[in-house]
């Protein structure tokens, strides 16, 4: 540049208005720039914030440990056991593909799996599954998160598991996870009241996830005690919010890690000796029956036995049950819907569950009301033959039919008083005492009177044993009738009902609570499989529940003693006090006044309450159980409980029965129905502190098929109670 | 013409490309985010290196008179075409394109270079043929020396560098005096060659226009990835940021190539709002001062220089930004001064030496 031509000052060389213009355009996008940034970082910066944080937070639930079920002596009914995985987690593989496919090559000689299966473009990655080989599972794993643990084979034997853990120092990246698996040592014996359990279901999942449930991982309880008391089983799972990275890599914990509470643990009131001997009483009478008659006669039966003083159930066989160690993984379809298909009904607790006719047995009922009612007094000898012709009405002015009512002893007992009515089990008997015979018994205790005495005995209600499958039962009026059958109750169907055949519908405990009621002088105990909850250091956790099985939280009376209290706050007045064991009076009928009185105790057009209650006199057991007494000394079970060291008394029944699978065999032959065995019977007799009913369908006669169950299931109590006697055990 | 002294060197365009290449190593060092690859690459060492080396370049620069640059511009452009020409039959490839060339001790980009010198070229050509401004044949003359410049960028391909250079082009079209009436014409044009260029693009370039344009919801983990995580790390930063290598979305590297294309995201993560827009006031404080060098040159030549590398940066500073925001298509165009790239960083540095000595020069007598 020369200096002759100097330019001090120039114009820029540029049209100044195209340089302006680049600083609009330059302003323009920082301008929008600006406004985006503000838009997401200020306007949208929460939303936004909390994807970021949620892409690094991740949380672990960290699994409970479900609690155990004990029997009364400790021994293990329902625990958790370790099934071992195979895992890999991709991340911790070495680096080296030549390594990687070693490794693979040696661990495939411990699987199932083959080292190549399947493609990766199509077939999906199943934890456990078998559609891909492990290489694949692997390559999958790797690409997709490779911090996750892939489980390439579950549930591999204890061996396999420990060379795996052997091995896993030589095999980086591959270990062996343990998943807590239920596992009931005891099996088919006891699965009929422990149950099983099963995954959450897809109705529950929104609910039990809300509490830190885990569906497809975590199980609850699907039938027995480990369904009703599932709440108090199942503990509460943890968890662990953690921050993880891109390739899921736990870093560290962001919140206070909340570590699981294990579920609390149940003390059965079951001895499982007896159950064992029960169980194999049971079988063998089954066995012997169905060999002498060569065929499969009776295909279920039913022994509970309970303390009548305290209602702890002893032992409870359901025959058949199932094995409920087949449900622990996973529920197998076939073997669930055998066990469904199958008209024994395994899946169903009959001892608290069947609907069956009670026979004879119901004439305990009659008795206690005939005698409380002085339909009968003590001494009163009424005259008992093969049979009688009553009138059939079905309302009060008609004319009727005659109908004939047969003994089962079709020669008669010629005259009997009313302990010999009981031991014998006559007929003729109690049909005249529940329906009223001429001028010999004026007025029967009649259909309405009958159903206050069964309720007053357990019957027709939920008795709120602890077992999810109870019902109820029945025991019908006039009304029942008009609506579920649209006739007119009828004076036969009293005669019937006061044998307890016809409408009347019992289960084996109300057979049982009947019998242990009058046993114990009126006091009905409430039946119960539970003696305590008892949390991991063996400390006795109070329960209580609510007649509904709910539970309610506990809290205590000025006394210190343990009640239940609904959500407010409020003291629940009927409540099951779980746990401390504590021997539940439901009532005692020579105090609370539970026997309803009607106007027209026959019950012709329909049951007419009065506003009075009353009681049972304390002496009216007594001579029931002197003529359940004297049924073992010399009536119906003389032959079956003869050189019993102990003294006991019973009362057997011989239901006639017709239903469905009778039916179908062509069984239903009209004055010779098939027959269902039951024997209920205490022992000893002046401080009963067992009582045992045996239940066989189609058994035929009570005491010869059910009698010998209930006589070795009390022998077998004794027993027991003396080897802990002489072991020095309380 | 001897540089008499350096009263007029722009202290405040090299302190301001100072701030923003120390701020953009610091973002890398907080971007490298214990990633294994990047540790070995020495991705920080490495950007210190080449920043270190384009000062000595820019002093150099400076020194020398920039109408040197004329003569070495069309040398530029021989070694240019011969570098691409080996980078197109022996470069490295990454992400399905070669842009690298490996001379030894570092993999560098032609096409970085080849900015530059469309920048010098052009300033030559329109500051000689100011006679026939505006004519038809001055604009397709020039349009010709873009055109073989730009051939083998296309072929890599390196769709965005050659889009680069033809904006440049645009830009110093209109700097040197193209009408208005011209302007919308070659802009419709423009406009319908894009359109008709389309199906000839590489299938992952077509993709990435169709996932910007038509953004699939589904996608999560998919195409939309990088771009939705950019959103998300932008996002969560809120007014002042989740705090220097503190950003969960950049250290745990949820956010990909954090610290080149999607640098800016990890700013805005970690230095929010306020931190971000104090970045972007120096950056566009730099380009201010690139356009009043642009103004005070003292020749078309300079003034041109300048003007062209001022559209440079801000245009890629456009596109990268844009990038981020998800308000344009996923392009691999860096963040000037700020991300990770020896070449970039090299020839932007290059630039500003020479608008240096545009500036240094602009006044001819020094009293």
């Amino acid at each position: 540049m020369s200096e002759r031509n100097p330019i001090p000052e120039k114009p820029s060389v540029l049209e100044p208005w195209r340089i302006t213009a680049f600083g609009i355009v330059a302003l323009f996008i920082f301008a929008v720039v600006f406004v985006r940034l503000f838009s997401l970082q200020i306007l949208q910066g929460d939303e936004w914030l909390s994807e970021a944080e949620n892409n690094r937070t991740e949380t672990i639930s960290l699994p409970t440990r479900r609690g155990v079920i004990y029997d009364r002596n400790g021994i293990i009914l329902a625990r958790n056991i370790a099934s071992y995985n195979i895992a890999i987690t991709p991340a911790n593989l070495p680096a080296d593909p030549g390594e990687v496919a070693e490794i693979i090559r040696q661990l495939a000689e411990y699987t199932a799996l083959p080292i190549h299966r399947g493609d990766i473009e199509v077939d999906p990655l199943v934890q456990c599954g078998e559609n891909l080989g492990l290489a694949e599972m692997v390559e999958i794993g790797t690409s997709f998160a490779p911090f996750q643990p892939v489980l390439v084979e579950c549930d591999v034997s204890r061996e396999v598991a420990l060379i795996i853990q052997e091995k896993s120092a030589e095999w980086p990246g591959v270990s062996i996870e343990i998943e807590p698996v239920r596992d009931y040592p005891t099996g088919v014996l006891t699965s009929t009241f422990i149950g099983y359990l099963g995954p959450i279901p897809a109705a529950l999942a929104e609910a039990l996830s809300a509490e830190g449930f885990v569906p497809n991982r975590d199980k609850i309880g699907y039938a027995g005690l480990e369904l009703f008391f599932d709440e108090v089983l199942r503990g509460s799972n943890g968890q662990r919010v953690v921050e993880v990275d891109v390739a899921g890599e736990v870093l560290r914990d962001i919140a206070t890690v909340d570590q699981p509470v294990s579920g609390q643990n149940l003390v059965l009131t079951i001895d499982t000796r007896l159950q064992q001997a029960s169980d194999a009483i049971l079988r063998n009478e089954i066995e012997l029956w169905n060999q002498y008659f060569g065929t499969l006669r009776i295909s279920s039966a039913v022994v509970i036995a309970m303390n009548p003083q305290t209602g702890e159930i002893l032992a409870m066989v359901s025959y058949p049950s199932y094995e409920n160690n087949r449900f622990a993984r996973f529920i197998p379809q076939y073997y669930y819907e055998q066990l469904l298909a199958d008209l024994t009904y395994p899946l169903l607790n009959k001892a608290v569950g069947a609907q069956l006719p009670a026979g004879s047995v119901f004439k305990l009922v009659t008795a206690v009301g005939a005698l409380n009612e002085g339909i009968i007094t003590p001494e009163q000898v009424i005259q008992t033959p093969g049979l009688i012709t009553v009138t059939e009405s079905f309302y009060s002015n008609d004319p009727g039919r005659a109908r004939e009512f047969v003994d089962w002893n079709r020669e008669g007992f010629g005259s009997l008083n009313f302990v010999g009515c009981l031991a014998n089990s006559s007929n003729v008997c109690f049909y005249k005492l529940g329906g009223g015979y001429q001028d010999e018994i004026p007025e029967g205790v009649g259909i309405c009177r009958l159903g206050t005495y069964a309720r007053a005995l357990g019957y027709d209600q939920f008795l709120g044993i602890e077992l999810p499958d109870e019902t109820n039962g029945l025991v019908p009026d006039p009304t029942w009738k008009r609506i579920n059958q649209g006739e007119n109750w009828s004076t036969g169907d009293t005669y019937i009902a006061g044998v307890g055949q016809g409408f009347v519908i019992s289960t084996p405990l109300q057979v049982l609570v009947s019998a242990a009621t009058i046993a114990n002088d009126g006091v009905l105990m409430q039946p119960t499989m539970v003696r305590e909850v008892v949390d991991g250091d063996g400390n006795v956790v109070p329960v209580v529940m609510d007649d509904e099985g709910n539970l309610l939280t506990v809290g205590y009376d000025a006394s210190g003693n343990v009640i239940g209290l609904d959500e407010n706050g409020n003291v629940v007045d009927e409540t099951n006090v779980v746990s401390p064991f504590t021997p539940d009076v439901k009532w005692d009928l020579t105090v609370n006044p539970r026997i309803q009185n009607y106007e027209n105790p026959s019950g012709i057009g329909a049951c007419r309450e009065t506003d009075e209650l009353t009681t049972v006199e304390p002496w009216v057991f007594e001579l029931v159980q002197r003529g359940m007494r004297t049924a073992v000394t010399s009536g119906t079970l003389l032959e079956q409980f003869e050189g019993l060291t102990v003294a006991a008394a019973g009362k057997t029944g011989t239901a006639e029965y017709c239903d469905a699978v009778a039916l179908e065999k062509n069984l239903c032959i009209p004055g010779n129905w098939p027959t269902h065995s039951w024997t209920v019977a205490y022992a000893p007799f002046d401080n009963p502190e067992i009582v045992v009913v045996a239940f066989l369908y189609n058994g035929g006669e009570g005491a010869s098929v059910a009698g010998p169950v209930v006589r070795r299931v009390l022998e077998a109590y004794f027993e027991l109670k003396a080897i802990d006697a002489s072991l020095g055990a309380p | 013409m001897q540089l008499r002294s350096w009263r007029h060197f722009d202290f405040l365009l090299f302190g301001a490309m100072i701030v923003l290449i120390v701020f953009g190593i610091a973002m890398i060092d907080s971007a490298v985010a214990g990633n294994p690859e990047l540790i070995e690459a020495q991705a920080v060492e490495r950007q210190i290196l080449f920043a270190v080396f384009g000062l000595g370049v820019i002093f150099i620069t400076t020194l020398l008179d920039y109408h040197l640059w004329i003569t070495i511009s069309r040398v530029m452009f021989v070694v240019i075409i011969f570098f691409l020409g080996l980078v197109a039959f022996g470069g490295e490839t990454a992400f399905g394109a070669q842009r690298w060339l490996d001379v030894g001790f570092a993999l560098i980009q032609p096409s970085e270079l080849a900015k530059l010198t469309a920048i010098l070229l052009l300033a030559d050509y329109f500051q000689r043929n100011k006679a026939g401004a505006g004519t038809l044949g001055w604009v397709f003359r020039s349009f010709l020396v873009v055109f073989f410049l730009t051939i083998l960028i296309l072929l890599q391909p390196n769709l965005s560098t050659s889009i680069v250079i033809y904006v440049i082009w645009a830009a110093l079209l209109f700097a040197s005096g193209l009408s208005v009436r011209q302007m919308i014409v070659f802009g419709i044009l423009a406009l319908v060659l894009a359109a008709v260029a389309f199906p000839f693009l590489e299938e992952y370039q077509q993709q990435r226009v169709i996932q910007f344009a038509f953004p699939d919801p589904e996608a999560r983990f998919g195409t939309s990835y990088n771009v939705t995580q950019a959103l998300v790390t932008i996002g969560s930063g809120g007014w002042f940021g989740l705090g220097y290598g503190q950003g969960p979305q950049v250290q745990l590297r949820f956010l990909k190539v954090r610290h080149s294309d999607f640098i800016f995201a990890a700013t805005a993560h970690e230095f929010g709002l306020v931190g971000t827009l104090l970045m972007l006031a120096v950056l566009f404080f730099l380009i201010w001062r690139v356009l009043r060098a642009a103004r005070l040159a003292h020749d078309m030549f300079g003034a041109l220089v300048c003007y062209g590398v001022a559209t440079w940066i801000l245009f890629q500073t456009l596109v990268n930004i844009g990038m981020n925001l998800n308000l344009m298509p996923v392009t691999g165009l860096p963040l000037p001064f700020i991300s990770h790239g020896g070449s970039s960083l090299l020839s932007l540095m290059l630039s500003i030496g020479l608008v240096e000595s545009v500036v240094a020069r602009h006044k001819m007598l020094e009293f």
